[in-house]
């Protein structure tokens, strides 16, 4: 076999995912980005080039449903991380059987579809014949209401879902918490609360920034939840921008919203992603 | 500092505590204090005194216990029998942030994320002292452990070894603790730093007045620092004493080679004296403890005999070895007679005329600086 330049090794090496993002990433975005400046209910690309499209999203109320993504992204992350820190901090302490099973049954349920898994949530929340009504109901002869079609329920059902994606890099980054600063921090006088804040999330950091990124760009993203657990209660960003290419056919409109998305996402990611030092995190 | 008054700590006792002051209270006392981790005791019912002021270092090879014990006294590991009273007043159950003690680490875990001057100032930060009047403090400290003003806002991952130790020393020394740990802190350093730092660690021991509660496996280190030295195995405090006391007057084997070269020999006491078999010696009119045991003898007390000098007994052989030890040299010596008998060492000045390998000399030696050991 001939041996390679070490020079080319690495370009061609990379040449695959290179051509894949530029075919599947940039070229769309491009598009999307050029169709957002073209007038309104156009198909072609050739037309003359205007902001009315982002003057409207403005004007016609999309900073409601956009308001609303917001606050499910940022609700959806809070609770994860809160509700992922005591879990991961368990796992990253035992490296035991124990662990290695709490960690395959979160791991388990991203292996469904999620819609399959949504319709689930939708059958155990549904009021009388549901699950949850049902078998109360059953067992105990108690009624209970239903959260289903709610707010409520798409925030369920969006921690739910991306829970497993703070709870991974979470416990990643607490392993890198020095047991022995802990125990330092404590022989100098640290209370829980203070070894918590001096000395794990500083170290853990790293973890929780990447966890909490991921979480909040996935629920600002998502739409299944919304439609599936929220019924009509609510209608965020991306359900407008559906429906925008779809029903109302206003691509240029759909591509101005998707861009705005896209916008507000980077200005969440890039500062955090500039705080993290990718390197430490994989390498110890 | 809060004082936590424990269950079962009355007031009443308090008081009788504070009288039995004048009467020296340990500063530290265990009694009978061990950890088991399943069916092995890492501590194994130790009891020990250490004096209010005292340098104290607990020595003992890798896996003799001596880490978990120092965990124990700091509050960082609890005893699963036993009792830990911290000048009187039982600790068992005291966590580690609320005794008034502070710990140099082996890994020294300074807080990578922090500057120099923050790590020193962390317990003052625990406890409330606003931020300007505890890097003032931190400033203070820099210059007790040698370490320049401008160090304070350094990010502590930019030092060197060396400073690092320092900043280590600095932050336990900055909560004012009553007495301070050490958990190996010089293992890992270069040898003339080390040196170096001993000196400093037994500077700040006399200018503190402090208790210092130290633990190495460096028999050396023990020697140099230490008012008293505790020699750990398997567990258990095998002997406590000052440093050249353990030196001279082993009370075991273990002991006396823990404490470097000796000779070993078995003893037998007879009628008319104590008899060594093994070299065919006899001290006359000489008695043991016990009918028969161990004698051991440092090197240094086998001294040369000139021709025609005597002495209680006397080995001749040949110079097999020779280790020179700067102005002397320890030799190996075997001895004249039966091959199966021991190589005996002895010490002889290490002048260009001295006897070298392969050279017959005498060595001469006393009863009185032989000791009885058990096994």
């Amino acid at each position: 076999m001939a041996s390679l330049d070490p020079r080319k090794a690495g370009p061609l090496a990379m040449a695959p995912v290179a051509a894949l993002l530029v075919v599947g990433f940039l070229v769309p975005l491009v598009l999307v980005a050029w169709l957002s400046l073209m007038p309104e209910r156009t198909f072609g690309l050739d037309a003359g080039l205007t902001l009315a499209n982002y003057a409207t999203a403005f004007e016609d109320g999309y900073i409601v449903p956009l308001g609303w993504s917001l606050f499910f992204a940022a609700a959806t992350t809070a609770i994860c991380l809160l509700v992922a820190w005591p879990m991961a901090k368990t796992l990253a302490r035992r490296g035991s059987a124990f662990a290695l099973v709490v960690t395959i049954l979160v791991a388990l349920p991203i292996f469904v579809s999620e819609s399959v898994r949504l319709f689930g949530t939708a059958l155990f929340l549904m009021p009388r014949g549901g699950i949850l009504a049902g078998s109360l109901n059953a067992l105990f002869g108690f009624q209970v209401g239903s959260i289903l079609y709610t707010k409520t329920a798409t925030l369920l059902g969006l921690v739910y879902v991306y829970l497993p994606f703070a709870l991974f890099p979470m416990i990643l980054g607490l392993s890198q918490v020095p047991r022995d600063q802990v125990e330092a921090a404590r022989d100098l006088g640290a209370s829980r609360w203070q070894v918590l804040r001096e000395v794990e999330l500083p170290n853990a950091m790293p973890g929780l920034l990447i966890g909490g990124l991921l979480v909040f760009v996935l629920a600002f993203g998502a739409n299944t939840e919304a439609n599936i657990l929220g019924g009509q209660s609510v209608a965020v960003i991306t359900k407008s921008i559906d429906q925008r290419f779809s029903y109302a056919q206003d691509w240029p409109l759909g591509s101005a919203l998707t861009i705005l998305v896209c916008a507000i996402t980077a200005a969440v990611v890039f500062p955090v992603l500039e705080r993290i030092d990718l390197d430490r995190l994989l390498r110890r | 500092m809060s004082d936590r008054t424990g269950p079962g700590f009355a007031p009443a006792r308090d008081a009788t505590a504070q009288e039995q002051l004048s009467v020296e209270q340990p500063a530290l006392a265990l009694r009978g204090v061990t950890r088991a981790f399943g069916a092995s005791r890492a501590v194994d019912a130790v009891d020990l005194e250490i004096r209010e002021g005292e340098f104290f270092t607990i020595v003992g090879p890798s896996g003799s216990g001596k880490s978990t014990l120092l965990r124990m006294l700091a509050g960082l590991d609890r005893p699963t029998a036993g009792d830990i009273l911290l000048r009187g007043r039982r600790v068992n159950d005291v966590p580690a942030n609320a005794r008034p003690t502070a710990m140099v680490f082996q890994s020294l875990a300074l807080f990578d994320h922090m500057s120099v001057g923050d790590n020193i100032a962390f317990a003052l930060k625990m406890r409330g002292v606003a931020r300007t009047e505890r890097l003032e403090r931190a400033r203070g400290l820099l210059d007790v452990v040698h370490l320049p003003a401008s160090y304070l806002d350094k990010p502590v991952t930019q030092c060197s070894g060396g400073e690092r130790q320092r900043v280590a020393l600095a932050r336990a020394l900055a909560s004012d603790p009553d007495i301070l740990f050490f958990d190996e802190p010089l293992s890992a350093i270069d040898n003339r730093l080390r040196k170096l730092l001993q000196v400093e660690i037994k500077e700040l021991h006399r200018r503190t007045g402090k208790t210092f509660v130290y633990i190495t496996h460096a028999l050396e280190e023990a020697m140099v620092m230490s008012d008293r030295v505790a020699l750990m195995r398997a567990g258990k405090i095998v002997q406590v004493a000052p440093p050249l006391e353990i030196y001279d007057r082993p009370t075991s084997r273990f002991v006396a080679e823990f404490m470097g070269e000796v000779n070993v020999w078995c003893a037998v006491r007879e009628a008319g004296g104590v008899a060594l078999p093994e070299l065919g010696l006899a001290f006359p009119g000489e008695t043991l403890p016990q009918a028969e045991g161990l004698l051991v003898a440092r090197p240094e007390k086998l001294a040369m005999l000139g021709e025609g000098g005597g002495a209680q007994a006397i080995v001749a052989g040949t110079i097999v070895d020779e280790f020179v030890l700067g102005s002397r040299k320890q030799i190996h010596l075997r001895p004249d007679g039966d091959a199966s008998r021991p190589i005996v060492f002895g010490e002889i000045p290490a002048t260009p005329d001295a006897p070298a390998p392969g050279a017959r000399v005498r060595l001469g030696l006393a009863f009185a600086d032989c000791r009885f050991v058990t096994e």
